[in-house]
């Protein structure tokens, strides 16, 4: 069910932050055809390389927290990406459901 | 997304207000957004989509802009009548699916808060506990004592004021007995037919964590198609 008062991830968020990590938040802003997770699906990635939540069902995370990587080294505000149907160039961040989706990065600062 | 906002979200969230997040996806500044409020800079432009997208409760970006939003609405209510074995499985499965359960039973050795941790617990029967739960056709009722007693005037109830999903525990043969009652207390077949009895999806096992769970996917279920 979408946006549950129980879910915990920007709770997870504040608790990194509050540890003195930097925090990158990827939420899916839009789908396209049979996309794993629904519009507003987030998780979050440290500077370690430590994520919780999902945007996808496992297809697109790694390529996502190399992304939160990235932000948080150049201290990039924001970026949007969009991954799409994959294929055997880009096997490894593609979307084998035939979906697509977009995933916004936005620092917490 | 600025630290202060995601402690107004946090805040928020605790107390269980209803809000959007609307995110503009250029400058990555975010703006929260509450029922009845006028929002103030650049998004004041956009509130009639952001309002619109509010009560359709659909997250998404908002057409001709770079706005996205993200809603958060009040959990469904569900009232479960018998603090029973398979009540304490069905809390533990509905932990993380955003609902606001208040648990019913006149017997205190089941209703207790040892049993029952952070749920809402009224300790008295039905007809009198049932008026202090705001219950309307938003909130789901299941009826798990299959005694009678309890049951039925909560049934009863939840025929009344219409609730969108009506369980009831029991046997083929407990259930044809229930409705038969519910029909010399007034209730036609037609109404009676909405009672999802015997309760739950056919899962086919009968352990209690097994009912609890047919009982939680037959709601998530109901949940979606009333929509």
């Amino acid at each position: 069910m979408q946006n549950s008062f129980d879910e915990k991830i920007l709770e997870e968020a504040d608790t990194w932050l509050k540890l003195g990590q930097s925090v990158v938040l990827a939420t899916v802003v839009q789908t396209w055809g049979s996309s794993p997770r629904p519009t507003g699906s987030r998780m979050i990635v440290n500077e370690h390389g430590d994520f919780s939540g999902s945007v996808s069902g496992g297809c697109v995370e790694s390529a996502v927290v190399r992304e939160c990587l990235d932000l948080i080294q150049n201290k990039t505000k924001c970026k949007k990406i969009e991954f799409k149907v994959s294929n055997e160039s880009a096997w490894e961040v593609g979307l084998a459901c035939g979906g697509e989706i977009a995933v916004y990065l936005e620092t917490i600062q | 997304m600025q630290k202060e906002i995601l402690q107004q979200v946090l805040l928020l969230k605790k107390e269980k207000k209803e809000f959007a997040i609307v995110t503009d996806l250029q400058t990555s500044l975010n703006y929260i957004y509450q029922p009845g409020t006028v929002l103030s800079d650049k998004i004041q432009l956009e509130q009639k989509k952001i309002e619109h997208a509010f009560q359709a409760r659909t997250n998404g970006m908002l057409e001709g802009t770079e706005l996205f939003i993200e809603n958060y609405h009040r959990p469904i209510q569900v009232v479960i009548v018998g603090a029973v074995h398979i009540a304490q499985y069905f809390c533990e499965y509905a932990k993380h699916l955003n609902f606001e359960i208040t648990i019913i039973d006149p017997r205190g050795y089941f209703a207790s808060a040892k049993r029952f941790p952070d749920i809402k617990i009224i300790n008295e029967w039905p007809n009198e506990a049932l008026t202090k739960v705001n219950i309307d056709h938003n909130t789901a009722l299941i009826a798990l004592t299959h005694d009678p007693k309890i049951d039925d005037p909560a049934i009863q109830y939840a025929l009344k004021v219409k609730c969108f999903y009506i369980g009831a525990l029991g046997s083929k043969k407990t259930h044809e007995n229930r409705c038969e009652r519910l029909e010399k207390a007034g209730f036609s077949r037609e109404i009676t037919s909405q009672i999802h009895g015997p309760i739950g999806i056919k899962l086919g096992g009968r352990s209690a964590p097994e009912i609890a769970l047919s009982v939680v996917s037959q709601l998530v279920s109901e949940v979606y198609k009333r929509k």
